[in-house]
């Protein structure tokens, strides 16, 4: 016998949570109008499942998320099956199979729960929501750019017109290393602490490359200055080519955002293992946490493609949340048709379900702000 | 075009919360304050107090305030972004390996090395290559792990806050895994330095998505940090005090 007390009910695995009113409703809103947003400039919705076969899923790119993947076995076909942990792979399946023929570019997008098997450092969450677009059979500037310009205008129409994106290179620091034959166990150590943006350790580690690395170190920040550190540093060429497409892009987002906040961060690559070009990480403010990325990457074998992701829970946590729809009680003997009224007018009605003794109270307690009766709708005084 | 109508430009009074600075206990404390100086931060008088009951000051720059954390919390505070930028041993930044901590600057105090040490009169005799297994005494669990395990050993951590120079004498451990200034500690308890793991200088760190939000500010602290560290070489390097 132990003293050990039975799990609380309310317990959760870690990182998994309940939403509820009004957050649930109010995520529910926010993808929607997020999947307005794209739908409005020719995204069309798929719906891939939750669970696919491990080895179609994470053949790919969506080898790069085998780590974070859920697996569990299919007592049906005796096959392995994994939970998505990212949609893109999906969604790139999809285009490069049932799609196939579908006209390019192909312009597509999503929303769904994605489970991973461990949160971040930061943040406990093995559940996340994913709202998002991809570009597939489309390269360049302008469809890096419309990327971006989309998810700009999605999240303004959620309230987030601060945000900023971080453009990165992923392909940039490997060209580099790969230029200047650095061997594989130098490189370990250096890509670690480049990632870690550890100034000393990059000289240590750096040998022939510390300048050039230290100078692209210090580049990151406001596009002007980082496109001209670019400019000035010593690169072989295919890293020149990779930041003649980053500048190219800077300059298809401006020329029709202007006041988009742009940060460029060269040496970049955390996250981004499928990408093959221009990448985007989306913040806001005064928030500690990423609202989306994406990037370039290959869909199937060769066709170009690329993707942005909107973290939906990560945006409601940066959003101002929206005033609650108004709760009116209805009391037994109010017109139908006035309160069908109301309810097309965004309320929401809260019906008598059997008399009460004093409807006024009845209209308190369930937090209805005004009350219908027989001889019409007024307000429900505080107590 | 629409997209450009709706998206508001960042205001140019964007933060108005002041950056918090980190800055760790102890040690090291004394050996900023110079570099402070340099940096043109001064913070109120009682900063350098360890009696002070205060953990938040303000410095003559409003848009800066200082936080005096221990210094393993340094790097907790800056990498939950609760501080944006801070000063901390890299021995920290080894042990937590934080992935949301930037550490743009060696700023070369603070020397010292995270050492294995053993008793002296047993140091040596045995070959560690033989070993599956050591008993290591230590604050930094994961250094520890790592720094054994990469040679086939696997570290069994007794994880102690301090005075883990006892250890080894008292059946403990059979090693430990310490920061080593001088030695003299080491040797006022009879054990000697077999490996040096690492050598550790303080840097300055910052919170990686602080970067990425504020690339302005918390890089022009940056450049008057890195200001302040060539000023005894370069006699123009002053340009960050006079923002």
């Amino acid at each position: 016998m132990t003293d050990d007390l039975p799990p609380h009910p309310a317990l959760l695995p870690a990182g998994l949570r309940d939403l509820l009113p009004p957050e649930a409703e109010i995520e529910a809103a926010a993808v929607e109008r997020l999947m307005a947003v794209f739908a409005s400039h020719g995204y069309e919705r798929v719906k891939p499942p939750l669970l696919e076969f491990e080895d179609t899923l994470l053949a790919g790119a969506g080898g790069a998320v085998a780590e974070h993947s859920f697996r569990l076995m299919d007592p049906d076909s005796h096959r392995m099956l994994a939970l998505r942990s990212d949609t893109t792979p999906q969604v790139a399946r999809i285009a490069t199979t049932r799609l196939a023929r579908a006209p390019r570019p192909l312009r597509l997008s999503y929303a769904g729960q994605c489970l991973c098997v461990r949160g971040s450092q930061l943040l406990a969450d093995r559940q996340v929501a994913q709202a998002g677009i991809e570009l597939i059979g489309a390269e360049g500037p302008m469809a890096d750019a419309e990327l971006v310009l989309v998810a700009a205008e999605a999240l303004a129409a959620i309230g987030l017109a601060r945000v900023s994106f971080d453009l990165t290179l992923p392909p940039l620091v490997p060209a580099l290393l790969a230029a200047a034959g650095v061997c594989a166990t130098a490189q370990s150590a250096l890509l670690h602490a480049l990632d870690r943006k550890d100034a000393a350790a990059v000289r240590q580690h750096g040998g022939a490359l510390a300048e050039t690395l230290t100078a692209l170190l210090l580049a990151a920040g406001a596009a002007p200055g980082a496109l001209a550190a670019l400019a000035a540093a010593d690169l072989p060429p295919e890293a020149r080519s990779h930041a003649a497409c980053l500048a190219a892009t800077v300059a298809a987002i401006h020329e029709r955002a202007p006041a988009l906040k742009l940060t460029i961060d060269p040496i970049e690559f955390r996250g981004f293992r499928y990408h093959t070009g221009v990448c985007m990480t989306v913040y806001a403010p005064g928030r500690h946490e990423e609202l989306g990325r994406g990037g370039r990457y290959l869909s199937g074998e060769s066709e170009p493609a690329a993707g942005l992701t909107l973290f939906p829970d990560a945006l409601l946590r940066a959003a101002a949340r929206p005033a609650p729809r108004p709760r009116v009680y209805l009391a037994p003997g109010a017109d139908p048709a006035v309160a069908a009224a109301l309810r097309r007018d965004g309320r929401a009605t809260i019906a008598a379900l059997a008399p009460v003794a004093d409807s006024v109270a009845e209209a308190r307690r369930l937090g209805c702000a005004e009350i219908l009766e027989t001889d019409g709708l007024r307000a429900v005084t505080a107590e | 075009m629409t997209v450009a109508s709706r998206i508001a430009a960042f205001a140019p009074q964007e933060s108005v919360a002041p950056l918090i600075l980190a800055l760790p206990k102890g040690r090291i404390l004394g050996e900023c304050a110079p570099l402070l100086a340099r940096a043109g931060v001064v913070p109120a008088a009682d900063y350098a107090d360890e009696e002070s009951r205060r953990l938040r000051f303000p410095t003559n720059d409003p848009t800066l305030d200082v936080v005096r954390v221990r210094p393993f919390d340094v790097a907790t505070f800056v990498a939950f972004g609760a501080a944006q930028i801070g000063i901390c041993g890299a021995d920290v930044l080894l042990e937590f390996d934080y992935s949301e901590i930037y550490a743009p600057l060696d700023l070369g105090i603070g020397l010292c090395r995270v050492a294995v040490a053993e008793p002296a009169e047993t140091a040596g005799q045995q070959d560690p290559a033989r070993w599956s297994r050591v008993r290591v005494a230590t604050k930094y669990p994961n250094i520890a792990r790592r720094h054994f395990g990469a040679r086939g050993i696997q570290a069994e951590v007794v994880h102690l806050n301090g005075a883990m120079e006892l250890a080894p004498g008292l059946g403990l451990a059979q090693v430990i895994v310490d920061l080593v200034q001088t030695g003299s500690t080491l040797r006022a308890n009879g054990l000697v330095e077999t490996t040096v793991i690492a050598p550790i200088t303080s840097r300055l760190i910052v919170n990686r998505t602080a970067l990425k939000t504020q690339p302005e500010a918390i890089g022009a602290w940056i450049a008057r940090f890195r200001a302040a560290l060539g000023q005894e070489t370069d006699a123009t390097a002053g340009e960050g005090r006079a923002r």
